[in-house]
């Protein structure tokens, strides 16, 4: 509707030379100048400028009120305005305007040659109507453009003068070059044809250019073809614009400036309105949006411009990272990955108690002791003597203070800085799983007969091979026979000197036992067993092999082969071997043939092998490697071994080279006993311990077993079962199960199984010598009690 | 609580096989806590009821004998209080009493009795012959070596026959004239290459058998002219014997021989082994593998079962009908050490005497495996050999150079009847 009304109104304007319009004429009007609108100003947007009317007018609703009621017409109330203003100097106003339009006409308008001569009320109208240009000059005076209309005859009067003149173009606002090929330039507001001016040849120009004098201010509207003549005004206009001046010639540029809004910074408010109270909290959707980003940062869906930059960099160069650490880096990330903590100190006991329960006060002795230790203060139990006092309050000042706090800075200044991993490891774990001793059955468990007759401490002990009887020697100068079953001493043969060493011959074909008594060799024919055997043995003995074996001095002086006496031989004894030096020890080889003896004072000269079918000597060794504490005949090979205090060494026979030495790292050696197979071997030693040597897997022992509390004298292995003993000075006699599998990767096993202690402990001497039964699991211990016991 | 404390009741049968003890079959309840001595005291009184003397009785509880309250035993046994209990009772086997002490130069270790002569050999090379009054009547010398062994061949009136082995390595067959007090050795046995540990002679006294420690078992006649044989006449001349046969098996000493009938022996030996050799044969029949060294074993004809001594202070019990195996039937623990001799009694079923290095005899009921019935206490030193062969006298000798003679008083009625 508004559009509608506008229409009317400029459709209106320029009508009053056909009819005065009425206002309620206009109504009947409506339609034809609708359709006129749309064909005439398809393009235009006045809507802009009613719009802004309409709000306008809306704000003054009562004067609207008022005009509808006075007119009848919606549009008069900006008349009314108007009306009301400019009743009184109307005439005035007009003039005015006139003025202004005639400026706007000129700027906005060349063609209209009779725009000047014309009021300024209609030419306004024709811009409007004609050109849709200019809306902001409109919008602007909407007033000034409506003023001339409203007191509307004087207008209308002039309007129709003006309007014969001019003969206006409907075409629009086209490209006129549009109707060169046409008669016509386009159409008056009759739709009537406007036709082209008759166009002047050259030769018309040329004259019209000699005779006009105003030929040089004539122009041509291109949208009519007339000629306009530029009045003086245009062209002082044209003239300023061309020098680039404001067009407006009254217009002064160097008037004085004056300052509506000042420069200077107020040093009071203008304004005391408080700060309104939402400026100071923080703005919740900021904060959102604040989170919202801070979380995206974190998922990683958002990146800081500083890592954007950090990838757009690593994408784009070549990448360096460093080969080693530095030691000094690694231990920066220790401390901050595995700090040591500050070493513990330990809770206080009762001791440290101001009141302590008395068993924690010294007595005499406790307080002596701790003196005594002044010299060496960390020899003590406690650094401090405890007191006791009758209160806390009674407890005086601590002397000690700044000297324990100097030993823990001390201790936390040295605390080591390497950290020790705990290992978490339970102590049965490490146990190895051993067999039960159950399952390792049959062992000798209990003392079953005492074999009591000696009368001094028995050195050592030998059972026939047969296994029926037993041969001891004792310090007592006696060497006793006994049957083992019934422990009755079947024999007693008496030497001249203390026995320290009997062993039966292992030949179950000759009836010999060696016995050691002073510095004489006793070979005894024991006349128990097989009589057939006694009596061979006593022919072999009997005569000596004369062969002249040109034997060296060293020997000579060293060992001498002779019968016994008469007198000794009615006792058993058939040849005395009498040597340099006392013997320690004498050991059969298995067959039965040589036997060695060891002799420790005897130098280099310490270690014998005697051969007796040729009733011949040897000195193996030219040169004294350290004491000889024993010698041992390998079971199979031509093996000799020989322990010194210190190490054993093992030596080829055949070949008479050293094969190894074993390495026992213990001080002193006491007896060794090899096993069967002759791959391992059995070390006693006097510091407590015994030594398993695998032969064929190191020099060094194999397992070390510290079974015994005291010196171990002597070890045993069984010839049959896989047992064997030890015997100590602890009065103990252990036995143990020593596996050796044939299978070589597999270790031997090792199995305690039993402590038997009856022997009586006599002048820190416990058991002197252990041996096996050759058959029965029973093991035989010789003690410094002057008995034998067995044990099965 | 009633089981803890012993107080339930129990209901009881008694039982007896010995029919003049006889009481009537009726069903008592009597006191779980109720031991021997009170079961005997109820006992005599149901008897004395019928008029007879008070007499001692041992209880069984299926079959094994009560020791000590009736209600740990049966705890013991698993056996229900609910169910009615059978207790056997028989007479108590009467206690040995120790009758002699026959004094010896030696140690004896070995006896054996026959008739009313006990005979012994002594580690002094000697044999000895005895009265069991304690008489000495005979020291015969010969060995040249302890005696291990002796055995009667046969005993009359007139003559005695006996065999001795010793460590010389010989076993010699003596004859004994009793009238005139004169031995007389008929034979040596020569061929074990050891001492001869053992000997026994068969059951029809033709053949005797020895063991020995070169593990040889040898057979040899027992008859006083060796018929028969090649070497008969030498033999005859020189008393030299040879073994019927030989029979290798045992990889150690054969530490007991014993016939269990004219034609199967028993071994036993320090090898682990116990072997029944079947002389037919001339192999062994059965074998029982343990696994301790046998010092002795004693088969017994009434219950077939042997009995065998070891180091290891137990008795055990095997049964002779098994095959193979050994499965120890029961276990007797009771001696303190060294288990040296062990012998059946001829007559009865159940008992046997032990004899051991802890100087002690003991008297077992095969029945009562946790304790012995008596303890024959005497001995000064080892018991080396013991022996039952006279149901009336228990015979053992020892290191303390004794035999001590227990007279089982059962035995004592008759044997005052015979004298």
């Amino acid at each position: 509707m508004t559009k509608k009304r506008t229409v009317k109104r400029k459709v209106k304007e320029p009508e009053p030379t056909k009819e005065q319009p009425s206002v309620s004429e206009q109504s009947d009007n409506e339609e034809d100048e609708d359709l006129l609108q749309a064909v005439k100003d398809p393009g235009e947007d006045t809507t802009d400028d009613e719009g802004i009317d309409q709000e306008y007018q809306s704000d003054s609703s009562e004067d609207l009120e008022f005009e509808s009621d006075e007119e009848g017409n919606y549009l008069g109330r900006k008349v009314s305005n108007e009306a009301e203003e400019g009743e009184d100097d109307q005439d005035e106003d007009d003039d005015e305007d006139e003025d202004e339009g005639e400026d706007e006409d000129d700027d906005s308008d060349d063609d209209s040659e009779e725009s000047d001569a014309d009021d300024a009320s209609p030419t306004p109208k024709d811009d409007q109507s004609s050109s849709s240009k200019a809306a902001a000059a409109q919008t602007k005076e909407p007033i000034i453009q409506i003023i001339p209309r409203d007191p509307s005859k004087p207008e209308y009067e002039e309007s129709d003068t003006s309007d014969e003149e001019d003969i206006r173009n409907t075409v629009g606002n086209i490209p006129m070059h549009w109707y060169d090929e046409y008669k016509h330039i386009g159409y008056d507001w009759d739709a009537k044809k406007i036709i082209k001016p008759p166009k002047g040849d050259q030769i018309d120009d040329f004259l019209r250019k000699i005779e006009d004098p105003n030929f040089w201010r004539t122009v041509k509207d291109p949208m009519t073809g007339q000629e306009v003549l530029l009045t003086d005004e245009d062209i002082a206009l044209i003239k300023r614009v061309n020098s680039s001046r404001i067009p407006n010639p009254e217009h002064d540029e160097y008037a004085p400036w004056i300052e509506w809004f000042t420069s200077e910074v107020e040093k009071m408010p203008i304004k005391n309105v408080p700060d309104h109270k939402r400026s100071f909290l923080p703005s919740v959707s900021e904060k959102k949006k604040v989170s919202r980003m801070v979380h995206a940062l974190k998922m990683g869906w958002m990146k800081t411009t500083e890592e954007v930059e950090r990838e757009k960099q690593q994408k784009r160069g070549p990448k360096f990272y460093m080969l080693w650490e530095t030691d000094t880096g690694r231990e920066h990330m220790r401390r901050i990955h595995d700090p040591v903590s500050a070493p513990k100190r330990d809770l206080p006991g009762h001791a440290e108690s101001y009141n302590p329960p008395p068993e924690y006060l010294f007595d005499e002795k406790e307080t002596k002791e701790w003196l005594k230790l002044k010299d060496e203060p960390h020899k003590r139990k406690l650094h401090f003597m405890p007191q006791k006092y009758k209160s806390l309050r009674a407890v005086p000042a601590y002397s000690r203070y700044l000297r324990e706090r100097f030993l823990r800075c001390l201790d936390l200044y040295l605390c080591p800085r390497a950290k020790r991993v705990k290992l978490n490891i339970d102590a049965e774990y490490l146990i190895p799983k051993l067999p039960s001793p159950r399952d390792l059955q049959p062992f000798p468990t209990v003392e079953s007969l005492v074999y009591r007759g000696h009368t001094d401490l028995v050195r050592s002990v030998s059972v026939e091979p047969k296994g029926e009887y037993l041969v001891s020697g004792s310090d007592d100068k006696t060497v006793k026979i006994w049957e083992i079953a019934t422990g009755r001493c079947i024999r007693t043969i008496e030497t001249n000197d203390v026995v320290r060493c009997v062993a039966w011959c292992p030949n179950a074909k000759l009836s010999i036992i060696a016995v050691a008594t002073g510095s004489r060799l006793l070979l005894i024919n024991p006349k128990v067993g097989d009589k057939l055997l006694i009596k061979k043995t006593d022919d072999l003995l009997a005569e000596s092999p004369n062969l002249d074996v040109i034997e060296s001095e060293r020997i000579k002086t060293a060992v001498q082969w002779s019968n016994a006496e008469p007198d000794e031989q009615e006792k058993g004894v058939r040849v005395v071997i009498t040597h340099f030096k006392p013997i320690r020890q004498v050991t059969w080889h298995g067959r039965g043939d040589y036997l060695a003896t060891v002799m420790p004072e005897g130098a280099n000269r310490s270690a014998l092998i005697h051969q007796l079918s040729k009733r011949r000597s040897q000195i193996p060794f030219s040169k004294s490697k350290g004491l000889i504490q024993c010698v041992l005949f390998h079971p199979v090979k031509p093996c000799f071994f020989v322990a010194t205090q210190h190490n054993i060494r093992i030596y080829d026979l055949v070949k008479q080279e050293l094969i190894k030495k074993l390495l026992t790292n213990s001080k002193w050696i006491s007896g060794m006993s090899i096993h069967p197979k002759g791959d391992n071997l059995l070390v006693s030693t006097y510091d407590k311990k015994m030594l398993w040597f695998d032969l064929d897997l190191s020099t060094k022992p194999y397992q070390t077993m510290r079974l015994h509390r005291n010196a171990v004298r002597s070890v045993a292995f069984h010839l049959r079962y896989p047992l064997f003993a030890s015997g100590s000075d602890d009065q103990a006699v252990i036995v143990s199960h020593g596996m050796v599998y044939n299978d070589l990767l597999q270790n031997p096993l090792i199995v305690p199984l039993k402590k038997l202690q009856t022997h009586e402990k006599r002048d820190e001497f416990g058991v002197l010598d252990v041996t096996w039964h050759p058959v029965q699991p029973w093991v035989f211990s010789t003690g410094a009690d002057c008995t034998i016991r067995l044990y099965t | 609580m009633e089981v803890e404390n012993g107080e339930g009741q129990v209901q009881v049968h008694l039982k007896t096989k010995q029919e003049q003890y006889a009481v009537p079959d009726v069903p008592y309840a009597i006191e779980g806590s109720v031991s021997t001595t009170e079961l005997n005291i109820f006992l005599n009184a149901l008897l004395q009821s019928k008029g007879a003397e008070s007499v001692d009785f041992d209880f069984l509880v299926f079959d094994e004998y009560l020791r000590g309250r009736l209600c740990d035993h049966l705890r013991e046994k698993a056996i229900s209080f609910e169910d009615s209990i059978e207790i056997e009772y028989v007479e108590r086997f009467p206690a040995p009493e120790p009758q002699d002490c026959l004094l010896h130069d030696d140690w004896v270790s070995a006896v054996k009795a026959s008739g009313k002569w006990i005979l012994t050999g002594c580690y002094d090379n000697t044999l000895n012959i005895w009265t069991y009054k304690g008489k000495h009547k005979l020291t015969i010398p010969g060995h040249t070596a302890p005696i291990k062994a002796v055995d009667w061949i046969s005993l009359d009136n007139e003559n005695g026959r006996f065999v001795s082995t010793s460590q010389d390595q010989t076993a010699m067959m003596w004859q004994w004239n009793i009238a005139s007090n004169a031995v007389e050795c008929v034979s040596v046995c020569k061929g074990h290459e050891r001492g001869v540990d053992s000997v026994c002679v068969s059951p029809d006294a033709q053949r005797f058998a020895t063991g020995s420690w070169d593990t040889m078992l040898k057979i040899w006649s027992a008859e006083l002219e060796d018929a028969g044989e090649s070497t008969a006449k030498r033999a005859k001349e020189s008393g030299v014997r040879t073994p019927r046969m030989t029979l290798q098996g045992h990889r150690e000493s054969i530490s007991a021989v014993q016939w269990m009938d004219n034609n199967t022996l028993l071994t036993g030996s320090w090898d682990h082994t116990l072997k029944v050799w079947d002389l037919n044969l001339e192999g062994i029949k059965t074998e029982i593998s343990t696994n301790k060294s046998i010092f002795d074993a004693s088969y017994s004809k009434l219950n077939n079962l042997i009995v065998t001594a070891s180091a290891d202070k137990n008795l055990r019990l095997y049964d002779a009908r098994t095959n193979q195996g050994s499965v120890v039937r029961s276990t007797y623990l009771g001696h303190n050490a060294w288990v040296q001799t062990v012998m059946w009694s001829i007559t009865e079923e159940f008992l046997f005497v032990s004899g051991a290095y802890d100087n002690q005899n003991k008297l077992w009921d095969c029945r009562s495996p946790k304790a012995p019935l008596y303890d024959l206490l005497g001995h000064g030193e080892k018991v080396l050999d013991i022996d039952w062969s006279n149901p009336k006298y228990i015979v053992s000798g020892g290191a303390d150079n004794t035999v001590r003679v227990f007279k089982s008083s059962k035995a004592t009625v008759e044997n005052m009847e015979t004298k």
